[in-house]
Protein backbone atom coordinates (compact mmCIF):
# COMPACT_ATOMS: atom_id res chain seq x y z
CA UNK A 1 0.00 0.00 0.00
CA UNK A 2 2.78 2.43 0.97
CA UNK A 3 4.78 1.43 -2.12
CA UNK A 4 1.71 2.08 -4.28
CA UNK A 5 1.28 5.49 -2.67
CA UNK A 6 4.94 6.31 -3.35
CA UNK A 7 4.59 5.17 -6.95
CA UNK A 8 1.45 7.28 -7.51
CA UNK A 9 3.15 10.39 -6.12
CA UNK A 10 6.28 9.88 -8.23
CA UNK A 11 4.21 9.27 -11.39
CA UNK A 12 2.06 12.34 -10.68
CA UNK A 13 5.22 14.44 -10.33
CA UNK A 14 6.56 13.06 -13.63
CA UNK A 15 3.46 14.00 -15.68
CA UNK A 16 4.85 17.39 -16.85
CA UNK A 17 7.63 15.48 -18.63
CA UNK A 18 5.06 13.61 -20.71
CA UNK A 19 1.84 15.59 -20.90
CA UNK A 20 2.38 19.32 -20.34
CA UNK A 21 4.13 21.44 -22.92
CA UNK A 22 2.44 24.83 -22.65
CA UNK A 23 4.29 28.14 -22.64
CA UNK A 24 2.58 29.48 -19.54
CA UNK A 25 2.68 28.64 -15.85
CA UNK A 26 0.73 25.36 -16.16
CA UNK A 27 3.71 23.16 -15.22
CA UNK A 28 4.57 25.45 -12.33
CA UNK A 29 1.02 25.45 -10.97
CA UNK A 30 0.62 21.70 -11.56
CA UNK A 31 3.71 20.81 -9.50
CA UNK A 32 2.64 23.16 -6.70
CA UNK A 33 -0.84 21.61 -6.65
CA UNK A 34 0.39 18.00 -6.58
CA UNK A 35 2.73 18.81 -3.69
CA UNK A 36 0.01 20.72 -1.81
CA UNK A 37 -2.52 17.90 -2.28
CA UNK A 38 -0.01 15.33 -1.08
CA UNK A 39 0.82 17.45 1.97
CA UNK A 40 -2.93 17.77 2.72
CA UNK A 41 -3.30 13.99 2.35
CA UNK A 42 -0.42 13.40 4.79
CA UNK A 43 -1.92 15.89 7.24
CA UNK A 44 -5.45 14.50 7.12
CA UNK A 45 -5.13 10.79 6.43
CA UNK A 46 -1.98 9.78 8.27
CA UNK A 47 -1.55 9.02 11.97
CA UNK B 1 28.55 49.41 7.38
CA UNK B 2 24.81 48.71 7.54
CA UNK B 3 25.57 45.02 6.86
CA UNK B 4 28.05 44.87 9.74
CA UNK B 5 25.53 46.44 12.12
CA UNK B 6 22.86 43.99 10.97
CA UNK B 7 25.23 41.04 11.45
CA UNK B 8 26.15 42.25 14.91
CA UNK B 9 22.44 42.50 15.78
CA UNK B 10 21.89 39.04 14.33
CA UNK B 11 24.72 37.60 16.44
CA UNK B 12 23.44 39.31 19.61
CA UNK B 13 19.81 38.23 19.08
CA UNK B 14 20.87 34.67 18.20
CA UNK B 15 23.12 34.44 21.27
CA UNK B 16 20.32 35.77 23.48
CA UNK B 17 17.94 33.13 22.06
CA UNK B 18 20.56 30.42 22.58
CA UNK B 19 21.02 31.51 26.22
CA UNK B 20 17.26 31.73 26.86
CA UNK B 21 16.69 28.29 25.34
CA UNK B 22 19.47 26.79 27.41
CA UNK B 23 18.49 24.27 30.07
CA UNK B 24 20.63 22.34 32.47
CA UNK B 25 22.53 19.76 30.44
CA UNK B 26 23.20 16.61 32.45
CA UNK B 27 23.43 13.87 29.83
CA UNK B 28 24.44 13.55 26.22
CA UNK B 29 20.75 12.91 25.48
CA UNK B 30 20.01 16.42 26.84
CA UNK B 31 22.85 17.88 24.80
CA UNK B 32 22.34 16.17 21.43
CA UNK B 33 18.56 15.63 21.26
CA UNK B 34 17.34 18.17 23.84
CA UNK B 35 16.14 15.39 26.16
CA UNK B 36 13.48 14.46 23.54
CA UNK B 37 11.29 17.28 24.85
CA UNK B 38 10.93 19.62 21.87
CA UNK B 39 7.50 20.84 20.74
CA UNK B 40 6.12 20.08 17.29
CA UNK B 41 6.44 23.61 15.94
CA UNK B 42 10.05 24.12 17.07
CA UNK B 43 10.90 20.64 15.74
CA UNK B 44 9.36 21.56 12.38
CA UNK B 45 11.21 24.86 12.17
CA UNK B 46 14.57 23.39 13.15
CA UNK B 47 14.00 20.58 10.62
CA UNK B 48 13.24 23.18 7.94
CA UNK B 49 16.11 25.51 8.84
CA UNK B 50 18.53 22.57 8.93
CA UNK B 51 17.35 21.36 5.53
CA UNK B 52 17.07 24.66 3.69
CA UNK B 53 20.52 26.20 3.47
CA UNK B 54 21.88 29.24 1.63
CA UNK B 55 21.41 27.11 -1.49
CA UNK B 56 17.74 28.14 -1.62
CA UNK B 57 18.09 31.92 -1.88
CA UNK B 58 21.32 31.79 -3.87
CA UNK B 59 21.56 28.45 -5.71
CA UNK B 60 17.91 27.71 -6.40
CA UNK B 61 17.05 31.27 -7.43
CA UNK B 62 19.94 31.10 -9.91
CA UNK B 63 19.01 27.61 -11.09
CA UNK B 64 15.41 28.70 -11.74
CA UNK B 65 16.62 31.83 -13.54
CA UNK B 66 18.91 29.71 -15.68
CA UNK B 67 16.84 26.55 -16.27
CA UNK B 68 13.18 27.44 -15.59
CA UNK B 69 10.36 25.56 -13.88
CA UNK B 70 12.32 22.27 -13.85
CA UNK B 71 14.14 23.70 -10.83
CA UNK B 72 10.79 23.84 -9.00
CA UNK B 73 10.09 20.23 -10.01
CA UNK B 74 13.51 19.17 -8.71
CA UNK B 75 12.98 20.88 -5.34
CA UNK B 76 9.36 19.71 -4.97
CA UNK B 77 10.38 16.16 -5.83
CA UNK B 78 12.68 16.38 -2.83
CA UNK B 79 9.79 17.70 -0.71
CA UNK B 80 7.24 15.02 -1.62
CA UNK B 81 9.94 12.36 -1.24
CA UNK B 82 10.73 13.66 2.22
CA UNK B 83 7.04 13.80 3.18
CA UNK B 84 6.56 10.24 1.95
CA UNK B 85 9.60 8.94 3.83
CA UNK B 86 8.91 10.93 7.00
CA UNK B 87 5.22 10.00 7.20
CA UNK B 88 6.17 6.34 6.91
CA UNK B 89 9.51 6.02 8.72
CA UNK B 90 9.56 8.91 11.21
CA UNK B 91 7.05 7.27 13.64
CA UNK B 92 9.07 4.03 13.53
CA UNK B 93 12.41 5.81 14.02
CA UNK B 94 10.98 8.00 16.79
CA UNK B 95 9.58 4.98 18.68
CA UNK B 96 12.81 3.01 18.30
CA UNK B 97 14.78 6.05 19.47
CA UNK B 98 12.62 6.46 22.57
CA UNK B 99 12.58 2.77 23.48
CA UNK B 100 16.29 2.20 22.97
CA UNK B 101 17.54 5.70 23.89
CA UNK B 102 19.05 6.32 20.45
CA UNK B 103 20.77 9.67 20.04
CA UNK B 104 22.48 9.29 16.67
CA UNK B 105 21.53 7.44 13.46
CA UNK B 106 24.67 5.41 14.21
CA UNK B 107 22.98 4.08 17.37
CA UNK B 108 20.36 2.48 15.11
CA UNK B 109 23.08 0.95 12.96
CA UNK B 110 25.02 -0.30 16.02
CA UNK B 111 21.88 -1.89 17.43
CA UNK B 112 20.97 -3.60 14.15
CA UNK B 113 24.34 -4.46 12.55
CA UNK B 114 27.15 -3.83 15.06
CA UNK B 115 29.71 -1.25 16.16
CA UNK B 116 32.16 -1.47 13.27
CA UNK B 117 29.63 -0.46 10.64
CA UNK B 118 28.45 2.47 12.79
CA UNK B 119 32.04 3.66 13.22
CA UNK B 120 32.65 3.39 9.49
CA UNK B 121 29.43 5.24 8.82
CA UNK B 122 30.52 8.10 11.11
CA UNK B 123 33.79 8.43 9.17
CA UNK B 124 32.19 8.30 5.70
CA UNK B 125 29.42 10.69 6.67
CA UNK B 126 32.04 13.16 7.93
CA UNK B 127 33.97 12.91 4.65
CA UNK B 128 30.74 13.81 2.86
CA UNK B 129 29.44 16.47 5.22
CA UNK B 130 32.53 18.41 6.37
CA UNK B 131 33.21 19.75 2.85
CA UNK B 132 29.46 20.37 2.37
CA UNK B 133 29.40 22.40 5.59
CA UNK B 134 32.51 24.30 4.59
CA UNK B 135 30.67 25.40 1.45
CA UNK B 136 28.12 27.11 3.71
CA UNK B 137 31.01 29.08 5.25
CA UNK B 138 32.37 29.95 1.81
CA UNK B 139 28.92 31.15 0.64
CA UNK B 140 28.63 33.39 3.70
CA UNK B 141 32.08 34.86 3.13
CA UNK B 142 31.34 35.62 -0.53
CA UNK B 143 28.08 37.25 0.52
CA UNK B 144 29.95 39.43 3.02
CA UNK B 145 32.62 40.27 0.45
CA UNK B 146 31.92 44.00 0.54
CA UNK B 147 31.75 44.18 4.32
CA UNK B 148 34.73 42.09 5.48
CA UNK B 149 37.57 39.92 4.22
CA UNK B 150 36.97 36.29 3.19
CA UNK B 151 38.91 34.97 6.20
CA UNK B 152 37.06 37.25 8.65
CA UNK B 153 33.74 35.95 7.28
CA UNK B 154 34.85 32.36 7.89
CA UNK B 155 36.01 33.15 11.45
CA UNK B 156 32.77 35.01 12.24
CA UNK B 157 30.67 32.09 10.99
CA UNK B 158 32.76 29.60 12.96
CA UNK B 159 32.44 31.58 16.20
CA UNK B 160 28.65 31.89 15.88
CA UNK B 161 28.20 28.20 15.00
CA UNK B 162 30.39 26.92 17.82
CA UNK B 163 29.04 29.38 20.39
CA UNK B 164 25.35 28.52 19.87
CA UNK B 165 26.05 24.79 19.80
CA UNK B 166 28.26 24.99 22.91
CA UNK B 167 25.77 27.04 24.92
CA UNK B 168 22.92 24.58 25.14
CA UNK B 169 23.47 21.91 22.51
CA UNK B 170 20.49 21.03 20.38
CA UNK B 171 18.00 23.06 22.44
CA UNK B 172 19.87 26.29 21.66
CA UNK B 173 20.43 25.27 18.05
CA UNK B 174 16.75 24.34 17.63
CA UNK B 175 15.48 27.64 19.01
CA UNK B 176 17.87 29.77 16.93
CA UNK B 177 16.89 27.61 13.93
CA UNK B 178 13.20 28.21 14.65
CA UNK B 179 13.43 32.00 14.96
CA UNK B 180 15.75 32.45 12.00
CA UNK B 181 13.77 29.94 9.94
CA UNK B 182 10.78 32.27 10.24
CA UNK B 183 13.03 35.21 9.40
CA UNK B 184 14.25 33.42 6.22
CA UNK B 185 10.65 32.84 5.14
CA UNK B 186 9.64 36.44 5.83
CA UNK B 187 12.56 37.88 3.87
CA UNK B 188 11.81 35.56 0.93
CA UNK B 189 8.29 37.05 0.85
CA UNK B 190 9.76 40.58 0.82
CA UNK B 191 12.16 39.60 -1.98
CA UNK B 192 9.36 38.22 -4.16
CA UNK B 193 7.13 41.26 -3.63
CA UNK B 194 9.98 43.61 -4.45
CA UNK B 195 10.91 41.69 -7.60
CA UNK B 196 7.31 42.03 -8.83
CA UNK B 197 7.31 45.74 -8.03
CA UNK B 198 10.40 46.16 -10.24
CA UNK B 199 8.37 45.27 -13.34
CA UNK B 200 7.09 48.38 -15.09
CA UNK B 201 6.13 46.87 -18.47
CA UNK B 202 3.22 44.46 -18.58
CA UNK B 203 4.07 41.19 -20.26
CA UNK B 204 3.09 37.53 -20.12
CA UNK B 205 5.26 34.58 -19.20
CA UNK B 206 5.32 33.14 -22.74
CA UNK B 207 8.50 35.20 -23.28
CA UNK B 208 10.27 32.61 -21.13
CA UNK B 209 9.77 29.96 -23.84
CA UNK B 210 11.29 26.57 -23.02
CA UNK B 211 11.93 27.65 -19.42
CA UNK B 212 8.22 27.07 -18.75
CA UNK B 213 8.17 23.35 -19.43
CA UNK B 214 10.13 20.11 -19.10
CA UNK B 215 12.00 18.48 -20.67
CA UNK B 216 14.02 21.36 -22.08
CA UNK B 217 17.65 21.84 -23.05
CA UNK B 218 18.74 21.78 -19.38
CA UNK B 219 16.20 19.47 -17.72
CA UNK B 220 16.63 16.35 -19.81
CA UNK B 221 15.16 13.26 -18.09
CA UNK B 222 18.67 12.00 -17.20
CA UNK B 223 19.73 15.37 -15.79
CA UNK B 224 16.50 15.59 -13.80
CA UNK B 225 17.10 12.14 -12.29
CA UNK B 226 20.75 13.06 -11.52
CA UNK B 227 19.63 16.09 -9.56
CA UNK B 228 16.57 14.55 -7.94
CA UNK B 229 17.50 11.03 -6.86
CA UNK B 230 20.08 11.84 -4.15
CA UNK B 231 17.74 14.43 -2.63
CA UNK B 232 14.68 12.17 -2.74
CA UNK B 233 16.19 10.03 0.05
CA UNK B 234 17.67 13.01 1.95
CA UNK B 235 15.32 12.42 4.93
CA UNK B 236 16.89 9.01 5.56
CA UNK B 237 20.46 9.48 4.43
CA UNK B 238 21.39 12.82 6.02
CA UNK B 239 22.17 12.27 9.71
CA UNK B 240 21.43 15.85 10.76
CA UNK B 241 17.77 15.45 9.75
CA UNK B 242 17.46 11.81 10.91
CA UNK B 243 18.61 12.96 14.35
CA UNK B 244 15.82 15.55 14.41
CA UNK B 245 13.27 12.72 14.29
CA UNK B 246 14.38 11.80 17.83
CA UNK B 247 13.62 15.23 19.34
CA UNK B 248 9.79 15.70 19.39
CA UNK B 249 8.33 15.21 22.86
CA UNK B 250 5.46 12.92 21.77
CA UNK B 251 3.82 11.42 18.69
CA UNK B 252 1.52 14.40 18.28
CA UNK B 253 4.55 16.70 18.15
CA UNK B 254 6.20 14.39 15.63
CA UNK B 255 3.11 14.62 13.42
CA UNK B 256 3.16 18.40 13.72
CA UNK B 257 6.84 18.44 12.86
CA UNK B 258 6.25 16.61 9.58
CA UNK B 259 3.19 18.63 8.54
CA UNK B 260 4.55 22.06 9.41
CA UNK B 261 7.90 21.25 7.84
CA UNK B 262 6.01 20.28 4.67
CA UNK B 263 4.09 23.55 4.75
CA UNK B 264 7.26 25.59 5.33
CA UNK B 265 9.05 23.72 2.54
CA UNK B 266 6.23 24.18 0.05
CA UNK B 267 5.84 27.92 0.70
CA UNK B 268 9.59 28.57 0.76
CA UNK B 269 10.17 26.62 -2.46
CA UNK B 270 7.35 28.45 -4.25
CA UNK B 271 8.70 31.83 -3.12
CA UNK B 272 12.29 31.12 -4.10
CA UNK B 273 11.47 29.70 -7.55
CA UNK B 274 8.95 32.48 -8.17
CA UNK B 275 11.76 34.97 -7.50
CA UNK B 276 14.04 33.18 -9.99
CA UNK B 277 11.36 33.13 -12.70
CA UNK B 278 10.39 36.75 -12.10
CA UNK B 279 14.03 37.94 -12.31
CA UNK B 280 14.41 36.02 -15.60
CA UNK B 281 11.25 37.63 -16.95
CA UNK B 282 12.66 41.03 -15.95
CA UNK B 283 15.87 40.18 -17.84
CA UNK B 284 13.85 39.24 -20.92
CA UNK B 285 12.11 42.63 -20.95
CA UNK B 286 15.32 44.53 -20.14
CA UNK B 287 14.48 45.57 -16.59
CA UNK B 288 17.12 43.37 -14.91
CA UNK B 289 20.65 42.67 -16.20
CA UNK B 290 21.15 39.38 -18.04
CA UNK B 291 23.29 37.34 -15.64
CA UNK B 292 25.39 34.54 -17.17
CA UNK B 293 26.76 33.07 -13.91
CA UNK B 294 23.71 31.67 -12.12
CA UNK B 295 25.28 32.03 -8.65
CA UNK B 296 25.39 35.78 -9.21
CA UNK B 297 21.64 36.23 -9.85
CA UNK B 298 20.77 36.84 -6.19
CA UNK B 299 23.80 39.09 -5.46
CA UNK B 300 22.88 41.15 -8.57
CA UNK B 301 19.29 41.41 -7.33
CA UNK B 302 20.49 42.47 -3.85
CA UNK B 303 22.66 45.19 -5.37
CA UNK B 304 19.64 46.69 -7.17
CA UNK B 305 17.17 46.94 -4.28
CA UNK B 306 17.11 49.47 -1.41
CA UNK B 307 20.12 48.96 0.86
CA UNK B 308 18.10 48.17 3.98
CA UNK B 309 16.17 45.44 2.15
CA UNK B 310 19.31 44.02 0.57
CA UNK B 311 20.97 43.87 4.00
CA UNK B 312 17.93 42.14 5.57
CA UNK B 313 17.76 39.55 2.78
CA UNK B 314 21.55 39.14 3.00
CA UNK B 315 21.28 38.45 6.74
CA UNK B 316 18.50 35.92 6.08
CA UNK B 317 20.84 34.07 3.66
CA UNK B 318 23.59 34.26 6.29
CA UNK B 319 21.11 32.81 8.82
CA UNK B 320 20.14 30.01 6.43
CA UNK B 321 23.79 28.99 6.08
CA UNK B 322 24.44 29.18 9.84
CA UNK B 323 21.32 27.17 10.78
CA UNK B 324 22.32 24.41 8.38
CA UNK B 325 25.97 24.42 9.39
CA UNK B 326 25.48 24.41 13.17
CA UNK B 327 23.02 21.50 12.95
CA UNK B 328 25.50 19.45 10.91
CA UNK B 329 28.35 20.31 13.28
CA UNK B 330 26.30 19.21 16.30
CA UNK B 331 25.23 15.97 14.61
CA UNK B 332 28.77 15.13 13.50
CA UNK B 333 29.94 15.86 17.03
CA UNK B 334 27.38 13.37 18.39
CA UNK B 335 28.49 10.75 15.85
CA UNK B 336 32.16 11.21 16.74
CA UNK B 337 31.43 11.09 20.47
CA UNK B 338 28.94 8.21 20.59
CA UNK B 339 29.58 6.14 17.48
CA UNK B 340 33.35 6.47 17.13
CA UNK B 341 34.55 6.94 20.71
CA UNK B 342 31.61 5.15 22.38
CA UNK B 343 31.63 7.97 24.93
CA UNK B 344 28.60 9.50 26.61
CA UNK B 345 30.46 12.53 27.90
CA UNK B 346 28.86 15.91 27.23
CA UNK B 347 32.27 17.56 27.49
CA UNK B 348 33.62 15.25 24.79
CA UNK B 349 30.64 16.34 22.65
CA UNK B 350 31.49 19.99 23.26
CA UNK B 351 35.13 19.36 22.45
CA UNK B 352 34.12 17.80 19.14
CA UNK B 353 31.87 20.78 18.35
CA UNK B 354 34.95 23.01 18.60
CA UNK B 355 37.17 20.56 16.73
CA UNK B 356 34.70 19.99 13.86
CA UNK B 357 33.92 23.70 13.53
CA UNK B 358 37.66 24.40 13.37
CA UNK B 359 38.16 21.65 10.77
CA UNK B 360 35.31 23.03 8.67
CA UNK B 361 36.71 26.57 8.92
CA UNK B 362 40.20 25.39 7.88
CA UNK B 363 38.70 23.53 4.90
CA UNK B 364 36.77 26.63 3.94
CA UNK B 365 39.72 29.04 4.22
CA UNK B 366 41.89 26.90 1.91
CA UNK B 367 39.20 26.81 -0.81
CA UNK B 368 40.76 23.90 -2.75
CA UNK B 369 38.66 22.57 -5.63
CA UNK B 370 38.13 19.14 -4.12
CA UNK B 371 36.01 20.70 -1.35
CA UNK B 372 33.56 21.89 -3.98
CA UNK B 373 33.65 18.49 -5.70
CA UNK B 374 32.98 16.62 -2.47
CA UNK B 375 30.26 19.03 -1.44
CA UNK B 376 28.48 18.45 -4.74
CA UNK B 377 28.91 14.73 -4.21
CA UNK B 378 27.80 14.68 -0.57
CA UNK B 379 24.19 13.59 -1.11
CA UNK B 380 25.28 10.96 -3.61
CA UNK B 381 27.93 9.61 -1.21
CA UNK B 382 25.35 9.46 1.60
CA UNK B 383 23.14 7.17 -0.52
CA UNK B 384 25.44 4.26 0.41
CA UNK B 385 23.71 4.20 3.83
CA UNK B 386 20.26 3.58 2.35
CA UNK B 387 20.32 -0.25 2.30
CA UNK B 388 21.41 -0.26 5.96
CA UNK B 389 18.72 2.17 7.06
CA UNK B 390 15.97 0.37 5.14
CA UNK B 391 17.37 -2.90 6.52
CA UNK B 392 16.61 -1.76 10.06
CA UNK B 393 12.89 -1.95 9.21
CA UNK B 394 12.54 -4.30 6.23
CA UNK B 395 15.36 -6.81 5.93
CA UNK B 396 16.28 -9.52 8.39
CA UNK B 397 19.57 -10.30 6.68
CA UNK B 398 22.86 -8.49 7.15
CA UNK B 399 25.41 -8.11 9.90
CA UNK B 400 28.48 -6.09 10.76
CA UNK B 401 30.59 -7.30 7.82
CA UNK B 402 27.93 -6.95 5.11
CA UNK B 403 26.93 -3.50 6.42
CA UNK B 404 30.55 -2.30 6.40
CA UNK B 405 31.15 -3.72 2.92
CA UNK B 406 27.98 -1.99 1.67
CA UNK B 407 29.17 1.37 2.96
CA UNK B 408 32.66 0.93 1.50
CA UNK B 409 31.35 -0.26 -1.88
CA UNK B 410 28.79 2.55 -2.25
CA UNK B 411 31.29 5.19 -1.12
CA UNK B 412 34.05 3.90 -3.44
CA UNK B 413 31.63 3.77 -6.39
CA UNK B 414 30.66 7.39 -5.84
CA UNK B 415 34.25 8.59 -5.54
CA UNK B 416 35.67 6.57 -8.45
CA UNK B 417 32.85 7.51 -10.84
CA UNK B 418 32.98 11.14 -9.84
CA UNK B 419 36.69 11.47 -10.48
CA UNK B 420 36.95 9.24 -13.57
CA UNK B 421 33.64 10.49 -15.03
CA UNK B 422 33.03 6.91 -16.24
CA UNK B 423 29.30 6.74 -15.56
CA UNK B 424 28.20 4.64 -18.57
CA UNK B 425 25.31 6.96 -19.41
CA UNK B 426 23.59 6.72 -16.03
CA UNK B 427 23.62 9.18 -13.12
CA UNK B 428 26.22 8.33 -10.44
CA UNK B 429 23.44 8.20 -7.82
CA UNK B 430 21.82 5.25 -9.64
CA UNK B 431 25.15 3.39 -9.70
CA UNK B 432 25.71 4.07 -5.99
CA UNK B 433 22.25 2.70 -5.16
CA UNK B 434 22.66 -0.35 -7.43
CA UNK B 435 26.11 -1.22 -6.08
CA UNK B 436 25.15 -0.60 -2.44
CA UNK B 437 22.01 -2.74 -2.58
CA UNK B 438 23.75 -5.50 -4.59
CA UNK B 439 26.68 -5.66 -2.15
CA UNK B 440 24.32 -5.55 0.83
CA UNK B 441 22.23 -8.53 -0.34
CA UNK B 442 25.19 -10.53 -1.65
CA UNK B 443 27.41 -9.94 1.38
CA UNK B 444 24.48 -10.62 3.73
CA UNK B 445 23.89 -14.03 2.12
CA UNK B 446 27.60 -14.87 2.35
CA UNK B 447 27.86 -13.62 5.93
CA UNK B 448 24.89 -15.76 6.92
CA UNK B 449 26.37 -18.82 5.18
CA UNK B 450 29.76 -18.44 6.88
CA UNK B 451 28.16 -18.01 10.28
CA UNK B 452 26.03 -21.15 10.00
Amino acid sequence: MKALEGLIVVLAMCIPFIAIKSQDLTTYVYWCLVSAIYLAYIAVSRW
Amino acid sequence: MLMLIALLLYAIIGTAIAILAKRRVLTDEDYFVAGRKVSGIVSALTYAATTYSAFMMVGLVGLTYFSGVGALGFELFYLVGTLFLLSYYAPKIWKLGKEKAFVTPGDMITSRYGETSAKLMAVLVSIALIPYTSIQFVSISFLLGNSMSFESGIVLSAIIIALWALLGGLRSVAWTDAIFGLFMLTMAIFAVFYSFSMQTTSTDHSRLGELLYVPNSFWTPINFISYTLPWFFFALTNPQVVQRIFIPKDEKSLRRMVIFFGLFGLVYTILVTLLGLQLRLLSEIGEFPRVSNRDLVTPTFLSMIPEWLGVMIGVSIFAAAITTANSIVLTLSSMFTRDLLKSRSVNAGRLFVVAITTAVAIFAIQRPNYIVDLAVMSSTILLCQLPLLLGVFHFKMGGNISASLTLLAGFSTAMVMFYTKATFGLPISIWVLLVSFAVFFLASCLEKRFKT
